[in-house]
């Protein structure tokens, strides 16, 4: 049992690193947004980490399942909202954003994942803005008009809740999802899930011909991936802003954003998109204080700098460093 | 043990393979040899099932296998030692064997199976704990194919497994190759470009154009000036 429960210690830091951010954001109230963002940035790495950094397949539409999710808690309230459910709508909500995004993940799965490299990565990123003009051109879900649901929020649950729910819970909820895609990842990691990826990572040809169904596991780990996109956007967006429209949730930004993080922090790897995460949150933050306006442009030839001296990212480096002294253990 | 009949295949609008016909007997060698472009190679993706089949069947031990997908067939017990030695370069040369016990029946398996292919070369158990992708050329094959091993096939395909490889190492692959045979039993089927493979083989193919030119015993194919000409270069 000991031993059995031994593989995945390397849960332990990851939980130690969003306990201290926690610690911190609940200590000083002041910093709570930038927590918040930082929480976002670890749970958007860790998700998108999921499938890029185990299968090494580049999503560029990734950021649609964030959108459908976000759909999903916002139909829940705006629709559901004078049903009497209370603070069940939440709950519906985030189930409503897995339900969406496991639909889309399977639709776009079914056509991209037939493709491989750089045809999958082009692919995708056509799946992003066709998605968005599809909900403004058919006017699906209001259209480019957009939904605002904090009347309905405040009617299903009242204002004291409402308020709490979006100012806290929804920040809380970002923690659970990043936490949740961690664990996930290392549960792939240390079984069968995880050695079929690591295979096909590394040669697809070869993963096939020692029986592996390449395809079956991509999709598991796209799906999964999506979903906990899905709980992120519903989350992170939708609970937390009460509006959606669709220019801003199906924004390619984020996917470009998540792809940093992933390199920055160790593709593949459990504590990378964190470390990455942080990195790039706080680095973002700083810079937008003491340059204001000039952030990205320093920021470019900074992430340059990183990916081309540290392509294993981070947590790579590190990896290579501990290898044989008995923090091996934790950090993978 | 597979039997492939009136194959044809390709890739998109352009056909490859043009129905040639060709059986592997039980623990045989079986060569299939051919120039550059022959079709050796998409032959053994078409049976395999990664290039679909356009017409034709492949049987294996009597049973019609031509559509089932890739890890169904190697659940049956074929496998493929792909050419240029698809390794999982980062991984350890005992993590890409233990790769190779992926199914669950070659889990059960897995310490014997590795147990003979450390026996079959010893470098490998040397080496275990070296990254594959840092081995020489010689030593990356010895991987592939015991990786290949380890799924506990009956019937390996070889793609090549001489290519890139300097002469005396390529002697010694065809000894192991006759050494599968003889000590464990398998059935091979050997792609090659090597007149090497002549003298390992049992029966020999001559391939060219996507068709069967040419079939016999290793003496027969020496002996036909024509094939000899046309097909081998010797």
């Amino acid at each position: 049992m000991m031993r059995h429960l031994q593989k995945y210690s390397p849960i332990l830091p990851v939980l130690l690193a969003y306990g201290v951010l926690l610690g911190i954001g609940l200590a000083y109230p002041g910093k709570w947004q930038l927590i918040a963002q930082l929480a976002f940035y670890c749970a958007l790495g860790q998700a998108f980490n999921l499938f890029m950094g185990m299968t090494g397949y580049v999503d560029f539409g990734y950021v649609a399942f964030l959108g459908v999710g976000t759909y999903g808690m916002a139909v829940s309230i705006y629709f559901l909202y004078d049903k009497g459910l209370g603070i069940g709508l939440i709950f519906i909500g985030l189930a409503l954003a897995a339900v969406f995004s496991t639909g889309l993940s399977l639709a776009v799965g079914a056509v991209a994942l037939r493709l491989r490299g750089a045809y999958f990565a082009i692919a995708t990123i056509g799946v992003n803005e066709g998605f968005r003009y599809f909900v403004e051109g058919a006017r699906i879900w209001n259209g480019a008009d957009g939904m605002i649901f904090s009347r309905h929020l405040r009617k299903a649950v009242g204002r004291e809740t409402a308020m709490t729910l979006s100012t806290q819970w929804a920040d809380i909820l970002v923690f659970g999802v990043a936490v949740l895609a961690a664990i996930l990842t290392l549960v792939y990691m240390r079984n069968k899930v995880g050695y079929a990826l690591t295979a096909l990572r590394e040669d697809e040809d070869a993963a096939k011909v020692m029986g592996i169904n390449v395809t079956k596991f991509k999709i598991i780990a796209f799906i999964t991936s999506a979903v906990l996109a899905g709980l992120l956007g519903a989350s992170a967006w939708a609970l937390k802003l009460t509006y959606v429209y669709p220019e801003d949730v199906f924004e390619i930004h984020y996917t470009v954003e998540a792809i940093i993080i992933v390199l920055l922090g160790g593709a593949g790897t459990l504590l990378g998109p964190i470390v990455g995460a942080l990195i790039y949150g706080a680095s973002k933050y700083f810079l937008a204080i003491v340059l204001p306006g000039f952030q990205l442009l320093i920021f470019a030839p900074i992430i340059i700098v990183i990916i081309v001296l540290f392509p294993e990212g981070t947590v790579g480096i590190l990896k290579k460093k501990i290898r044989g002294t008995a923090l091996e253990k934790f950090i993978i | 043990m597979l039997k492939v009949e009136k194959l044809e295949s390709g890739y998109g609008p352009m056909q490859i393979l043009w129905g040639p016909d060709l059986e592997v007997k039980p623990g045989t060698i079986t060569s299939l040899l051919g120039p550059n472009g022959a079709g050796k190679s998409t032959l053994l993706k078409t049976v395999l099932g990664s290039v679909p089949v356009m017409g034709g069947s492949v049987l294996f031990e009597g049973r019609d296998v031509t559509s089932l997908p890739t890890h169904k067939k190697v659940d049956l017990g074929i496998t493929l030692v792909p050419e240029g030695k698809h390794l999982f370069k980062e991984m350890t040369v005992y993590e890409n064997l233990i790769m190779g016990a992926y199914r669950k029946e070659a889990r059960v398996h897995r310490d014997e199976s590795l147990e003979l292919i450390y026996s079959l070369f010893p470098i490998l158990f040397e080496r275990k704990d070296q990254k594959s992708g840092t081995m020489s050329g010689g030593q990356q094959q010895m991987v592939t194919i015991g990786r290949a091993l380890m799924t506990k096939p009956k019937l390996i395909m070889m793609d090549e497994p001489s290519q890139g490889l300097a002469p005396k190492i390529v002697m010694e692959i065809f000894e192991t190759i006759e050494k599968l045979k003889k000590e464990i039993g398998l059935t091979i089927l050997l792609v090659e470009q090597n007149a090497a493979a002549l003298d390992a083989a049992d029966y020999v193919y001559i391939m060219h154009e996507g068709v069967i030119k040419a079939e016999g015993n290793p003496e027969e194919i020496k002996n036909s000036d024509e094939v000899r000409e046309a097909y081998l270069g010797i």
